[in-house]
Formats: C-alpha cells, structure tokens, sequence
C-alpha cells in the first residue's frame, strides 16, 4: 500500500515538472502578483489512500451508501463559509461535521478565480490523478464547461437525501445538467451597482455607468470579470443577456471602451474595487452584492443597487473533480450543507442567497436571526425574480472571443 | 600531472553552484516558455508544439503595440527621473556625507526592508483623491476638485521611480567614492572654473526640455511644470555643476551611471505591479498583458510570445546602449 503511493507521489511529481511548468510559473506569478488577501497557501496534507469507506465514527442516516472517510480536501471561495464564533481561526459547519462524522475536512479558500484555478488542477485530472481536492466550488458556465469534458464525477444522489430533497426550484433549469446529479449549488450572489448616494444623488438605472456626469466622471469603476460587466453593459443597453451573441459582446464591449474614452471610467478591478468605494476615490462601481453588505463598518454611506434594468445573476457550485479520493464523503459533506438547520447557520455567517429550502422560515422562527428573514439580498423578493438575470453558457470557441473582446476593456 | 589536471578543474568545481543554479532556475524555464511560444492549442484540449506556430510572434504582438510604446516611455521617463534624483544624491552622499555617510546610504536602503508590494500599495493611500497630500491642496482650492494622479500615467512612472531609485543610487555612488579627488582639486589648479553663468543655464534647459517633454508625452499642462523644472534645473546647475565637475568628476562617474540606468530600465521594462495597481486600463504595460494571458485567460503560447520580445528587445536596446557609453 506504501508503496503504491510512493510511486503515485513520484508520478505526479515527475508529470508536474514535465507537464505542469507553465501551470508552476503561473502560481509563482500568482504568488507574487495580485494575490495580497489570500491567507491560505493549497492542500498542505498529502494524498491518502483512504478512499470512501474506509473508516467511519458515525453511521450516517439509513440508505446513505457512503461512510465518512478521515479527512476531507475542499477548495473554496474567501468569504463562503460561517466562521466560528468562539474561535476566527476555525469553521463552525466544519466543526460540526467532524463532531458528527469524524471527518477533518482541509478547507482552504484557495479559488479567487475560475480559470486559474482550474488550470492548476487540469494535469492530475487529464492524466486520470488524484486532483487533490474532493469538493471545488466553481461558476455556472465553468461546471458547464468541466461537466462537457467530464471532468466532474457523477454524485450518487443516494448519498444526498437533503441535497435532492431541498433544492431550491429555481435552480433545476440548467441545461448543462439537467439531471442534477454533477453540481449542487453552493451560493448565489448579484452583480449590480454599489454606490454612495451622498455623492451621486440616487441612481436607478445602469445607464448611469456610462454617462457623464461630473459627479462621478473618472470615479467609476468596472468589474475585471467578463460575464458581469460584458452582462451589466449589455443590460444598460437593453440586451439580452442570457443569450449573448459575438455581436452583442462587440456591442458592449465599444459601450465600455467609450465610456474609457470619456473619462468616466477611473480602473477595471477585480475585488479591490471595495478599497476605492471605501476610501472614495470610487462613487460608483460595478459591485458584487456580499461585498457591498461587507463594506456597511468602512464605508457607512455605500449603498447596493439593484438597477431598473436587473442584475446579473450567478451561482458558484460544488462539484466533485474525476478522480477525487474521498468521493463518498465529499457527497455527505455537500448534503450536510444542504439541511436547512445547518444551511441556515451557513447564511447567517455570510451574506448571499442560500440555494437551500426552508432556510428562510428557520429565520423567521428565531429569535436572532429575525431580521435576514427580510434582507433583500439573501431573499430577493419575489417581484424581483424576473430581473435576476444569468448570462448564457457560451462555447469555447465564442468564449475565446469574448475574453479577447474584454481584454480590450482591461486595457491588456 | 594528477596534480594539474586537479588544479584545471577547480575553476569548474567552483562554478559548477553557480552554473547548475542557472541551468535549473533560469534556462530551464526558460526554454520552456520558448517552447511554449510555439505551441497551438488551449488548456482544456491540449498543447501540441510546431515550428509552424512562429505566427503566434506576430499574432501576439500586433494587438499590443501600444503597450510596448507605452512601456519603453515610462520605463525610460523613470530611468530619468530616476538618474535626476539619484545623481546630486549619491554626490552629496559620497562627496559630503562624512561621518553620516553610513546612515544616510541606510536610509536609502532602508524602503527596502518592507515588501515592494506594500510599499506601492501604500502610494495608494499617499495619493488618493482627498487623500492626505491631495485633500487638503483641494480644500484651499490649490487644485480642482476633478484633480488625481491615481490610475494615470503620472502615478505608474511616480511609482516606478520610487521603486528603483536605490538601484540608481548605490552604482552611483560607489563609483563617485572611488573619484579620486586629487584629481578635481589639480583640474581646479589648472582654472577649471565655477561654471556658474553656464551651470545654470544649462540647469535651467535641462529641466525646461525634460518637463516640457514629459508634459507632452503625458499629456499633462505644459506651463507650470516647465517653468518650475526649469528654476530647479538652474538651481541645481548653478551649485552643482563646475567646470572640473563636468571634466572629471562626471566623465568618472559614468560607469555607475551607467550601472544604474540598466538596473532601473531592465526591471521596469518588464515591471506590471505600478502599472497595476496605480495605473488604469489607459496606462497598463507590456507586463500587464503577459499576466493576464498567463492567468486570466490561459492563452500560455500568447503569453510566451511577447515574454520572448520583450526579452529580445530588452537585449538589443542594452547593446545600442553599451556601444554608446559601454565600459
């Protein structure tokens, strides 16, 4: 048994340095690039031979094939997950989960980007290898595109009672699966406006972003991700987003290159659009609903906007690479998000929508939490469902196009 | 005889660190990113390599023109302000420092001991829109309340002069220790003058020129600039510049000048991290494109292209230079 992952260890090392140059040259890049709020270094455990079923301290509930496995390897977003309140070092559900299964879940907010962070794991999974992770959460349109490759494992939905039981409606129309059983939501956010109205007057509409108007010219700021400005802009232009054609990102792509030309446009950025909200030198910029929410200690004054015309809408998903070790157990892990008790003590640590039932009612029935029953951003209300828009999977030869469209936006 | 073909070895022994350091860290990756640059394909299908993807040269470079011309100028810019600011430092420091010579070459050194990132993070801060320098010069009605250098050219070649101004400084002042003064002082027996009349015209030229040219290039306001450069320039002309400064002194303090200006222009060529976070889509450089080609959009043969050029013109610009003022 040693010996066998002796020599897995000296394959997938030999491959990494073979294979995996360029993915290596792009983390070091990464490393001391832009990466500056990113506490977590990758998996620091190395892979075990325990695969699902091997060992187990809590019989899981009856008809649940799997037992928990030790430990667990997940890869995550910052800021996605309920933070202990005992102890900031450590995550509550993740606790629990131990507490229950006995499993040490290795948990590391390792994705700040889709693209990068699959290309790191895409040698091990093409050369059929431990990925290193059991659970990534990844976008709508990159499960799309990992689900084309079969690059994702089936989930065996006996494994995950609550998960099919406790699905929000909503999310069952994706086309890229249909049958459910290769993604389960993880969370939803919004991509609209966040603003300080004691600047800008108040806004309603998207068509602010590329008027000027002097009291935001050269303090307005895009999004660095394609899908939400290329969206935001093409809804401004009355567009339809969840069918973007080439033409229309030519379209929405010539609007934002104007509004550079104008002067209205201070940076395109990634996160780091909340530091100019905060200090003020942005009034007025593309913004991601939880980051806005976070910003209320630093940056009283800033507002989120949800636009006449709507949002963009996304949800980041859970998924199993091919090839993961602990299968079984990342399928518990993801159902265990999915009952509502624990659901609900997720949302309360962040401020997204929860794609889990019942979560709202639990809220209402508290006394605490009383008041996220009626946040609008963890529960758009229901005449605001028709404005949350999703931009359409794109196929990767129009893809390519857009991003090399977009790049133009960023200035690269 | 064993004895001497021992001793032929040592020279080998005694690179062979060095050399396999080279080879492993830098050659190696190297020829892969060379190898990269010829390759077609994308991450998800696959790379295969062909001598026939040389197109993947003209196919990168074309639509980023303006980033290399944007580049060269601010790379360039800041080697002269940097040489500007560096030069009557390191004479000051070599020539008059005396027994504070030691702190003041720490103190030059000194921004170094925090991260090159913090440090240009923290610009960010100094120069923020009502931000400590800006604000209160806003508030008199110094400036206009739509003034800003952030995310504009000015705060990329800002930074980058800041960030490389000990590597100008140090070469240039070793070298300008090692002038022997005797030298300055039998140039002065033999009447090289005090220039005053000539210093500070050419003071007051220099400054004039090189912010009327920055201005230009920038597209900055020309009169303010100008006329302030200019009144520095003949200052410092004037109480700088003699006769036996511009015959000996400087003629021997060329290496380090020389030195210098490659250390500043080589790292800022490549340089993205200004431009990242103090400049905007309108200033972003050469390094700009080749990270997010790298990592944003996974293009590694496009990334690998223009990491080549840049390289190569890096190269030849460093020959013209050293048959002009090589040592």
């Amino acid at each position: 048994m040693t010996e066998n992952v002796d020599l897995q260890l000296l394959i997938s090392r030999r491959r990494f340095l073979a294979g995996s140059a360029m993915a290596g040259f792009a983390a070091f890049l990464a490393a001391c690039g832009t990466s500056g709020t990113n506490q977590s270094t990758g998996p620091t455990n190395p892979p075990t031979t325990e695969g699902p079923g091997a060992t187990g301290t809590a019989a899981p509930s009856v008809g649940v094939e799997a037992t928990a496995s030790a430990e667990l390897n997940w890869a995550n977003w910052c800021c996605y997950l309920d933070v202990d309140p005992n102890d900031d070092t450590k995550w509550k559900t993740l606790e629990d989960f131990q507490a229950a299964m006995g499993t040490v879940v290795n948990y590391q907010e390792v994705i700040d980007e889709n693209e990068g962070f699959v290309a790191s794991i895409s040698n091990q999974i093409t050369a059929g290898q431990d990925p290193g992770w059991d659970i990534i959460v990844v976008t709508d349109w990159m499960v799309a595109r990992l689900v084309r490759l079969g690059w994702v494992e089936q989930l065996n939905l006996n494994n995950m009672p609550n998960y099919v039981a406790n699905v929000e409606d909503v999310y069952k129309q994706q086309t890229f699966d249909a049958a459910m059983d290769h993604h389960a939501p993880w969370q939803t956010g919004m991509t609209g406006i966040g603003y300080d109205p004691t600047k800008t007057g108040e806004l309603t509409s998207l068509k602010s972003l590329f008027e000027v108007n002097p009291k935001w010219k050269g303090k307005t700021e895009f999004l660095t991700e394609m899908r939400d400005a290329i969206g935001l802009t093409m809804l401004a232009a009355g567009l339809d987003p969840t069918k973007p054609t080439r033409a229309d990102a030519d379209t929405a792509v010539q609007m934002m290159l104007k509004a550079r030309s104008d002067g209205i446009v201070r940076d395109v950025k990634g996160n780091a659009y909340t530091e100019d909200l905060t200090s003020g030198d942005a009034v007025l910029c593309m913004a991601w609903s939880g980051d806005v929410v976070g910003l209320v200690g630093d940056a009283p004054n800033v507002k989120f906007l949800f636009p006449d015309e709507g949002v963009m809408f996304w949800t980041d998903n859970a998924v199993i690479p091919k090839g993961a070790v602990h299968k079984g157990t990342a399928e518990l892990m993801i159902d265990w998000c999915y009952v509502p008790e624990h659901a609900a003590q997720i949302e309360a640590g962040i401020s997204y929508v929860t794609p889990v039932k019942g979560v709202k009612e639990i809220y209402q029935a508290s006394t605490d939490d009383k008041a996220l029953a009626d946040d609008p951003l963890r529960f758009p209300p229901a005449e605001l469902q028709p404005k949350l828009i999703q931009f359409g999977i794109l196929n990767e030869e129009d893809e390519k196009y857009f991003n090399e469209q977009f790049a133009k936006v960023i200035g690269v | 005889m064993l004895q001497q073909r021992r001793r032929a070895l040592i020279p080998y022994v005694l690179l062979a660190p060095g050399l396999l350091w080279l080879l492993f860290f830098f050659a190696w990756p190297l020829v892969q990113v060379f190898l990269a640059s010829f390759w077609s394909g994308s991450v998800e299908q696959g790379y295969t390599f062909s001598l026939s993807n040389w197109t993947n040269y003209p196919n990168a470079i074309e639509p980023v023109l303006p980033h290399v011309g944007r580049s060269l100028l601010y790379s360039a810019t800041a080697t002269v302000l940097t040489l500007l600011i560096a030069y009557p430092l390191a004479y000051t420091i070599a020539m008059r420092g005396g027994r504070a010579k030691n702190l003041l070459l720490f103190l030059v050194v000194a921004p170094f001991f925090t991260s090159f990132l913090l440090r240009t993070l923290s610009w960010k801060i100094l120069l923020s829109d009502s931000g400590v320098i800006f604000g209160p010069l806003k508030a008199i009605g110094l400036l206009p309340d739509d003034f800003r250098v952030l995310a504009t050219p000015m705060a990329v070649v800002a930074g980058i002069t800041y960030n490389f101004l000990p590597f100008m400084t140090l070469p240039i002042y070793v070298a300008l220790e090692k002038v022997d003064f005797r030298l300055v002082e039998a140039a002065r027996d033999l009447y090289a003058g005090p220039w005053r009349r000539q210093g500070t015209l050419v003071g007051a030229i220099v400054g004039g020129v090189l912010a009327a040219g920055l201005a230009l290039a920038f597209d900055w306001s020309l009169v303010v600039p100008t006329i302030g450069a200019a009144l520095i320039g003949a200052v410092i002309g004037r109480y700088l510049v003699s006769e036996a400064f511009v015959r000996v002194t400087f003629p021997l303090s060329l290496p380090g000048v020389f030195a210098g200006s490659l250390l500043t222009f080589i790292p800022a060529m490549g340089d993205y991290v200004n431009a990242e976070f103090l400049g905007n889509p309108e200033s972003r450089m050469l390094g700009n494109v080749i990270q997010n080609r790298f990592l944003t959009q996974n293009d590694f043969p496009e990334a690998s292209a223009p990491s080549f050029i840049l390289m190569g013109g890096i190269l030849i610009i460093v020959i013209i230079y050293t048959r002009l003022l090589g040592t």
